[in-house]
This record gives C-alpha cells, structure tokens and sequence, in this order.
C-alpha cells in the first residue's frame, strides 16, 4: 500500500481525510466528529506525556478540538490536519506546563494501555515516563515527538517553532539525561531488596 | 551480537511512550463542548454587535448632538447680529427722519409755500 | 400756509391722540406687511441687507443678547413684546432712480384701515423722504413701518408685536433715536 508521507498515512486515508474535512467546514457535525475519533488517540497521548495526568490531558484534548472546530476553514486539507494538531496540541502543553508550579512527576499505574510486547520491561517504561517530568518543557516535547510520534527534527522543529539544531541539542541532551537517570534508578531498585534481606539478618 | 545499546534505550523509550485512548465517550464530550461553547459564542457575538451597535449610536448622537448644537449656537449669534443690524437700521432711519426734521425746523422760510 | 415742519408736528399729535383713543376699525390691516421681492434694486446694489426675524428666531436671538452689554440689554428690552422684524435696505454706488412699483405695493398695504402715518418728512435739501406708519389696535401699537428713500439708498423696515413707544425712547439715548411723540403725549398732560 502506498505511504503518502512518513507517519503511516496512506493516500486513501489522506483522501478520506479531505472529504471528511470537506464535510466538517460545511457545518456536518458528524463529519467533525469523525475527524475526532480519527485524531483523538494521537492529541490525547501527547497530552498524557506532556502533562502526565489523564484528566488534565482530557482537558487539553478537548481545547484543541474546540479550537480545531473554530479555526476549520483554516486547515488546508486533510494532510494538514494531524501537523495543525499536533503543533497545537504542543504548544498548549508547553504553555500550561510553564504556568503551573515545578513538581516531581509521581509514577502513576493508570497512564494508559501500553502494547506488551516480548522483552517489555514495564518498570523500566514506567521510570522513564517519569523521568520525562524532569525535562524542560520544550525537551519533553521533542522526546514526544519523536519518540512517540515518530517525527524527524525537521517536522519537530516546525511543530515547536524552534530551529532543526535546538531541536537536535534538546533530543542529544534529553536522552543522555534519561539514561543516566534511568540507570541510576535501575541500580537503586536492585540494591533495595539486598539491603532489606540484609536487615532481616541480625547478626547473633 | 549484542545489540546497540542506545537503540535498546531508544526502543525502550518509544515503549513507554507507546500512545494511548482517551476514556470512552471522548469524541462525544467534545461535541458536547463544541455545542455549548457555539451557543455561548452566538450569545456573545449577538451582545458584541449589540454593544458596537450601541457604541455606534452613542458616537453618531453625539457626533450629531454637537453638531446640532454648533448650528444652534451659529444660528443664535447670526440671529443676535441680524437683530442687532436690525435696530440699528431702524434706529438709522428714525434718526433720519429726525434729521430732516429739525434741518427744516431751523429754516422753516425756506419751505415756505411748499 | 403750512409749512413741511407745522404739517410734521400735526401729524404726530393726530397720532398720538389717536392712539389713547379707542377705535372703531379694529386692526383689519395685517401689522405683517407683505415685502415683495425687490429684485430691481437688489440688481443694482452694492450692499444689499435683507433680515426677516420671525418669533422664533426673536426668541433665539435673546438667547443669545449679552445681559451686561448695554446695547444688547437695550435691544432686549425693545424687542420684548415683538413677533417679527423685517427690514429690506438696498446701498448704491450711484445715486439711483430706482423702479416705485415694488415700493407702491408696500405703501398701498399701508392705506389698510389701522395704520396710521405716524411721520412724513420730504427734505429737498438731504433728497431724502422718511415715512413712519404705526398700526394701532385698541390704543396699542402693533406695527411699525418705515419706508426711507435716499438717493443711494432705499431701505423699508416692519416691526410686528406689541410696540412699546417707551422702551423705544429709552433706546434713544442708546441709539440717538429722535424723541417723537412721546414728547408730545407728555407736554399734553
């Protein structure tokens, strides 16, 4: 099947898209809510890892829509569609993020289905989901992106309004960042149960 | 082969940041919003034009206000000028006639028979 | 024979009794005189003064008299009372034999029963002719014409309301205005 770009997309879909696009600027509010359910997994994920709260993720998913919904006859065809999301969908998380107070990220067990897969380490991912609150706003969008998204610099650096080699320094940085935290983190988990062993040895 | 270890971490990353669903209902409480917040917009556009609306009327009466008031004013001292020429030609006249009056009571044989 | 000033002085004392006497005619003359257009004159001047103050715009204008001007509260006080003044005066550079119909017009509304000739002045020496009419209703003056000719100037004036001769004599030390009849009622008490 044919790739339209480099994010999955197929061309059938991308001309499903313009017409249900087509449909929604004409008023067709089941075709916007088309375009909803089409659009939802992908603002509502980079809500989550943005702000690492569902609720607070619901919130930000439903301003985007709401502004999607009023700023329609802007977007250009259906292709255009997820980057306009995606790039607002950022851009309110980075703004809330800036306006709320700095505080550690607590690893939560709800945030969400991840695909088991073999070899999965689910502690691991879930430190790193954590860890993911220690970056700056801005690193945490580019990690996202690019790591959840799939984007390369390029299409990063448009998202964010920021050049393609801040984009690079924030990925080069950020990931160092998480492995060592990681790494750290891993070590720590591994000694605790020891020490706890350990502790229940007195000796006589 | 030991695989890469930074693609092993990078791997584990896109694992973790794997996307997720929304809770059920999403895209239905999203039309809920939109709903509401388009009633609320027509609300505000409707008192928005209103207020302009409004606004443009204050601005035009007042405009017009002044101006009448000017023309009033203009029209109350060119009524003030004229009255006061007015009199002032009757009084011209009268004095005339006074004039004439007591030029021909001071020689009154040069009328004689007239 | 009478001379100009005798036949003066007669016709003011005629008017003045005539106006504490009741009359018979009630005032059938309209004290607004019907001023035609005088287009042969306006045609020929070189200064053209043309004021028609109706009640209304009376009104306005002592709106707009400045109580502590002495010539304002003057007119104020003489236009109280008054529902029009009305003057028509045409200025020449030449001495101009100007067209009488228009001004025919004028004298024939003023042959209407009511008014009275209150002055009548023909100086030969200044070519000037003066004629002063009052309307009189009831012992109340309710019209003043004017009619003057000079040879460069031509000029009618009509005052409608209630005419207080009074203020207009107090107005002569003011305006210079010739004290008339006035005189004449008081040196009759």
């Amino acid at each position: 099947m044919a790739r339209a770009d480099g994010h999955g997309v197929t061309e059938w879909e991308t001309r499903q898209a313009d017409e249900v696009l087509v449909r929604a600027r004409g008023g067709d509010t089941a075709a916007f809510a088309e375009l909803v359910r089409a659009q939802q997994r992908m603002v509502f994920s980079l809500g989550v890892r943005m702000l690492a709260d569902r609720q607070k993720a619901e919130d930000l998913a439903q301003d985007v829509f709401l502004q999607l919904h009023r700023k329609l006859s802007s977007i250009q065809s259906g292709a255009h569609l997820a980057p306009w999301l995606r790039q607002v969908t950022a851009r309110k998380a980075i703004d809330r993020l800036r306006r709320e107070p700095k505080h550690e990220v607590e690893l939560t067990a709800a945030e969400g289905c991840a695909v088991e897969e073999q070899d999965a380490d689910p502690l691991l991912e879930q430190q790193l989901r954590g860890l993911l609150g220690e970056l700056s706003p801005h690193a945490r969008a580019v990690i996202v992106l690019r790591f959840q998204d799939d984007l390369d610099p390029v299409d990063i650096a448009r998202a964010l309004d920021m050049s393609v080699n801040t984009v690079k320094s924030h990925l080069q940085r950020s990931l160092t960042f998480l492995r060592e935290r990681a790494t750290r983190k891993n070590l720590q988990a591994s000694i605790r149960p020891l020490r706890a062993v350990n502790a229940t040895r007195e000796p006589t | 082969m030991n695989p890469d270890p930074q693609d092993n971490f990078e791997n584990r990353l896109r694992a973790a940041l794997q996307p997720v669903e929304p809770s059920e209902g999403f895209a239905d409480r999203v039309m809920t919003r939109i709903a509401a917040d388009a009633v609320k917009r027509a609300r505000m556009g409707a008192s928005r034009w209103f207020v302009m609306a409004l606004a443009a009327s204050l601005v035009a009466a007042i405009v017009v206000g002044e101006q009448w008031q000017r023309r009033q004013e203009q029209a109350g001292i060119e009524a003030r000028r004229q009255l006061l020429e007015a009199l002032r030609v009757t009084r011209e006249k009268l004095d005339l006639a006074y004039q004439v009056v007591n030029s021909e009571a001071r020689s009154p044989s040069r009328d004689a028979g007239s | 024979m009478k001379t100009n000033w005798h036949r003066t002085i007669g016709l003011i004392l005629i008017a003045a009794i005539a106006a504490f006497l009741p009359t018979n005619n009630a005032a059938a003359a309209d004290a607004l005189l019907r001023l035609p257009n005088f287009d042969a004159l306006e045609s020929k001047a070189s200064k053209v003064v043309s004021i028609s103050l109706d009640e209304k715009l009376l009104g306005i204008a002592t709106r707009f008299l400045d109580p502590k001007n002495a010539d304002d509260s003057a007119a104020r006080a003489v236009i109280s009372g008054l529902t029009g003044v009305y003057v028509r005066s045409y200025t020449f550079d030449e001495d101009f034999a100007y067209p009488t119909t228009a001004v025919d017009a004028v004298r024939k509304q003023l042959n209407a029963p009511g008014w009275q000739r209150l002055v009548e002045v023909r100086s030969r020496k200044e070519h000037a002719n003066v004629d002063i009419f009052l309307l009189v209703d009831r012992d109340k003056a309710n019209g003043l014409a004017i009619i003057a000719s000079e040879p460069r100037e031509f000029t009618i004036v009509n005052i409608v309301g209630s005419i207080d001769l009074e203020k207009l004599h107090r107005l002569e030390g003011q305006m210079g205005i010739p004290k008339l009849q006035l005189e004449q009622k008081e040196s009759r008490k």
